[in-house]
């Protein structure tokens, strides 16, 4: 019996070590050599809590590749994707990045996370390789260093647009201001959104806070319910958005939220049912059926060809766009060497892409237009408004 | 020849060495609390992050030496264990284990309420001035001076308290001194990995140091064998460096850890290593060969 | 004026709080019936919860049947998950030191974890579709919703037939015999192991339940739910005193009430510290809890 016990330890351990040797083995297979192909990194999570925006993203990035190499690729080399999965943990993703950087990757296509894209940033400007995140928002991200860009919106551009929309066109006077505390990007979104409404002249009767996977919010809304106001504006993530306002509409209040693209997702109404109809959220894409045209109508196309008719969100937008902004600043420097494409990247101005333009400005900071304002209708976003971005 | 420096230069495996020697550290400072004391502690990750964000805070704010910071983040840590220690280490067992968790989560909680941390958005802007030859030579220092303290009077005392702490107490041996003196080692420890990591990583944020990063150095401790150092650097090993070997499984990995946890339990509840220090280590493969050679001389 | 209206929210914040609380007191109650036995923490009940809920969904959405039904449903299926759990994970370690069957907890919590969001597809949370007309029932000052009357209902009635099981049944008495002295009750003829296996499949039933329940209040479940429920849930059973079914239940909804208000009063960025702040303060003041027994040094 005993000795069974240590046969099966002894069976167990040799398992792990075969299976860790097996695919240490496997790692070290030379790729293409480097001269034939530029690597491209994908930081995200592929597992774990914010799965569905690396997936997302990466296929975004997966059409560009295909539509950049059979267009004869970059600078007449090939494009390739190396995948760096970090299970949307923060110090795994150090790990991760640091893998991609020995796998000679030109750029790293960054995680859509503020969080883990300013670890990853860390490491990337010392060891000289580009970072463009494809959707962190948050402060603090370019000023790690010149080897760091992203091609969001950013809210700083954004939530005033919006602000000045909700007052000037909906009339809006009160508002009840809810913020998801323990996350960063609902904290800065309410910084930037606290001015704006000032700006126009809009109160902010109540504020409550709430917190990230929590589910009860019977407590926030029943202090809600003694004050009088005209909307709701929430600048947490779409699960905790539709969960306040089906207990909104449970203790009988009848406003609608507005917030920024956190909100952004299917799960929106799908948790938020009824209660959700008729909220707004702005983002930097959207699938605008009747006006989209060009590249954007193109992409739209392309990419429900792939995906069973389903529409993009504006993850995988972003991702494409990612890729084209490095394989043209590539083009212009002609050279897929960061130390040298870096200062065409930051020269990007007035560029067109499937999600708008962009230009970065001399922080080298992304100035987006336009902002698209959807609304919630039946069991879709529908484009309320386009906002456009006057520099 | 040129493989072996490829494997030596190549800055991934650094890293990843490096962290594993990061949260050896702190697998060290637990060993003493659990496997020398017998004590639970399931917040450990609080002393870690209390100790990052001190040393962080000072280098970013104060300027001072690296080394004068981390053993500063050390203090702390230890300081903030003790605080803790006074109290509840009255309370034994399981009672112990859940008082340690509640003050990791409210420690959490009270960096993400606090500015000069910078919130849920993190810490950012530290320096790096952690490297793998600093980890290596505070992972030096950590289990001499560990190996050093088990084998004198204080380390047996602690000993003693974990096999009975009724016979111990009759002996002359105060435990709750002993015990709060074991703790405050232990988390001085959590504090100077925390301070390494804070370097390395250059960026804090709160939601690193939930009670998943708690129980996972306990993992280190047990699954490598409690009570015993070479079982501490065994554990931390092969589960630090398990996800980096696992990544292909993508998903199934932690199917594959917690399957391996239940099945580690029951066929070793001692864990890999457990109860043994280098001293027996070095018997036993001794006495194995010795074995083996009186065989042999039968045999023959 | 302010009075007024302070209290009226006073009142409807309670039934929040209460109904909150009797969610987490009917998950504590498995925490406390298995402690009291075999002095475990079993970290993996939380997970139990949740599977109970994902089989609440399905029920309801695929299969159309009743909340009701699928309440029932769902709590047969996390009886047999956990003897099954209990005879693979604890059982071998009953000899074991304290530590070894914490940690085989831990990963039958993380691989069931991941075996949900792996059949799943993510760990997004899931929509749970309102199974029910709700209505607002307006009583005085306070408000309640059809759930919440159905959650409190159901709560008091599993807890009355919880309580009855163990007083007046003989397999009660077992349990209650197994939990003074585990030794003594297998000398007298009582099958522990059949104790033990019963203890844990009521405390299944009871998180099952829960689980729902929880689904239908809050309308959204994922595969992580059972992680912070469970440890607060945990914390209601050590506050009540663990061992003790009534200080369960009274743990469980003064943690609820005490959550609620504590967010009520503008210390909503503090909730998740709440519970863990109360249970070291009780911990330290009376460290057998609110009801519990005084701890028996043995020599």
């Amino acid at each position: 019996m005993k000795k069974n016990r240590y046969l099966l330890v002894l069976v167990a351990l040799l398992a792990l070590a075969l299976t860790a040797v097996g695919c240490g083995g496997s790692k070290e297979t030379p790729k293409a050599a480097d001269g034939d192909t530029i690597k491209i990194g994908f930081l995200g999570g592929l597992t774990g809590g914010h799965a569905h925006y690396g997936i997302e993203t990466l296929k975004g990035m997966q059409m560009a590749v295909d539509d950049i190499n059979s267009a004869g690729g970059v600078n007449g080399k090939k494009l390739e994707i190396v995948q760096g999965d970090h299970g949307s943990n923060s110090s795994e993703a150090a790990n991760v990045t640091q893998k991609l950087i020995t796998q000679k990757v030109s750029a790293i296509v960054g995680d859509p996370t503020t969080g883990i894209t300013k670890s990853a940033a860390q490491i990337c400007q010392p060891a000289k390789v580009v970072l463009l995140s494809a959707g962190a928002v948050g402060p603090g991200v370019v000023e790690i260093g010149d080897y760091i860009y992203r091609d969001t919106l950013l809210d700083a551009v954004a939530a005033p647009a919006v602000t000045s929309y909700l007052s000037e066109e909906l009339k809006w006077k009160k508002v009840a201001l809810v913020t998801t505390t323990g996350l960063s990007y609902s904290e800065g979104l309410t910084s930037i959104f606290k001015p704006a409404l000032a700006k126009y002249g809009m109160e902010i009767v109540a504020e409550q806070s709430i917190m990230e996977k929590d589910t009860n919010f019977s407590a926030q809304v029943t202090a809600l319910s003694q004050k009088q106001f005209d909307g709701v504006v929430f600048t947490g993530y779409y699960t905790e958005g539709a969960l306040f306002m089906k207990e909104m509409r449970k203790q009988g209040l009848n406003q609608v939220m507005a917030g920024g693209d956190g909100l952004l997702g299917k799960e929106l109404y799908e948790l938020g049912e009824n209660a959700v109809q008729g909220s707004m959220v702005y983002a930097g894409f959207a699938v605008d059926t009747q006006n989209a045209a060009g590249k954007t109508k193109e992409f739209i196309e392309k990419y429900r060809a792939k995906n069973n008719n389903a529409l993009p969100d504006m993850f995988p937008a972003q991702g494409y766009d990612a890729v084209m902004l490095l394989a043209d600043a590539m083009r212009a420097a002609d050279s897929s060497d960061p130390t040298v494409f870096k200062d065409k990247l930051a020269q990007t101005k007035d560029w067109q892409g499937v999600t708008g333009t962009i230009t970065f400005d001399e922080k080298r900071e992304p100035i987006k237009s336009p902002v698209y304002l959807q609304e919630v209708k039946g069991q879709a976003f529908v484009v309320k408004a386009v906002i456009p971005i006057t520099q | 020849m040129e493989a072996v420096v490829n494997v030596l230069t190549n800055p991934y495996y650094i890293q990843v060495v490096t962290m594993m020697g990061i949260f050896l550290i702190a697998a060290l400072g637990l060993h003493v609390i659990t496997g020398v004391t017998g004590q639970f502690s399931f917040g450990h990750a609080a002393f870690l992050s209390i100790g990052a964000y001190c040393s962080a805070l000072m280098t970013i704010h104060l300027h001072t030496p690296f080394i004068l910071n981390m053993l500063a983040g050390g203090l702390m840590a230890a300081l903030w264990g003790v605080l803790l220690g006074f109290p509840s280490l009255r309370l034994t067992g399981d009672y112990l284990g859940i008082t340690t968790l509640g003050f990791g989560e409210i420690v959490r909680v009270v960096f993400i309420n606090m500015k000069i941390t910078g919130g849920a958005g993190g810490l950012g802007g530290i320096p790096r001035e952690t490297n793998i030859v600093i980890v290596y030579i505070v992972v030096a220092l950590t289990i001499w001076g560990l190996y050093r303290i088990q084998n004198s009077r204080f380390g047996r005392a602690l000993a003693a308290i974990r096999e009975d702490e009724i016979a111990a107490e009759s002996m002359g041996i105060n435990p709750l001194l002993y015990k709060i003196k074991g703790f405050a080692l232990g988390t001085f420890f959590a504090g100077i990995s925390g301070s390494l990591f804070a370097h390395m990583m250059q960026y804090l944020n709160p939601a690193d140091f939930g009670f998943a990063r708690s129980f996972e150095i306990l993992n280190y401790v047990v699954l490598g064998g409690l009570g015993s150092i070479p079982g501490a650097i065994l554990g931390t090993a092969v589960l630090s460096l398990a996800p980096e070997f696992l990544r292909f499984v993508q998903e199934y990995r932690m199917l594959i850890y917690g399957a391996l946890m239940v099945l580690m339990m029951i066929f070793r509840p001692h864990g890999l290593l457990g109860g043994i220090d280098f001293a027996r280590l070095y018997k036993k493969i001794k006495n194995k060969r010795k074995s083996v050679e009186n065989k042999n001389t039968e045999s023959i | 004026m302010f009075w007024q209206q302070f209290l009226q929210q006073f009142w409807q914040q309670l039934v929040n709080g209460v109904t909150l609380g009797s969610t987490y007191a009917l998950i504590a109650l498995g925490y406390t019936m298995v402690y009291g036995i075999i002095q475990l923490i079993n970290f993996a009940h939380g997970e139990v919860y949740m599977i109970g809920a994902f089989t609440g969904l399905i029920l309801v959405t695929v299969y159309k049947v009743n909340f009701m039904v699928a309440i029932l449903a769902a709590m047969l299926v996390c009886v047999p998950l956990a003897i099954l759990i209990e005879r693979v994970a604890y059982r071998p370690l009953r000899r074991s030191t304290r530590l070894a069957p914490l940690i085989s907890a831990l990963g039958v919590s993380i691989f069931l974890q991941t075996l949900v969001t792996l059949i799943k597809g993510g760990p997004n949370p899931l929509a749970f579709p309102q199974v029910i007309q709700d209505t607002v029932y307006v009583l005085g000052p306070v408000r309640f919703s059809t759930v919440q009357v159905i959650i409190l209902v159901m709560a008091s009635l599993l807890m009355v037939f919880l309580q009855f099981t163990v007083k007046y049944t003989r397999i009660g008495k077992a349990m209650r015999a197994t939990s003074e002295d585990y030794e003594t009750a297998s000398l007298m003829g009582i099958n522990v192991n059949r104790v033990v296996s019963f203890t844990f499949a009521v405390g299944a039933a009871l998180a099952g339940a829960g689980g729902v329940l929880v689904g239908m209040y809050f309308n959204s479940i994922h595969p992580f739910m059972g992680v912070t429920v469970g440890l607060k849930s945990f914390c209601a059973a050590v506050l009540g005193g663990i061992g003790s079914i009534p200080g369960a239940m009274l743990g469980g909804i003064f943690l609820g009430i005490a959550e609620v208000m504590g967010v009520a009063a503008g210390f909503d960025t503090y909730k998740e510290a709440i519970a863990f702040g109360l249970l070291i303060l009780v911990l330290l003041f009376k460290p057998t809890g609110l009801l519990g027994l005084p701890i028996q040094r043995k020599v």
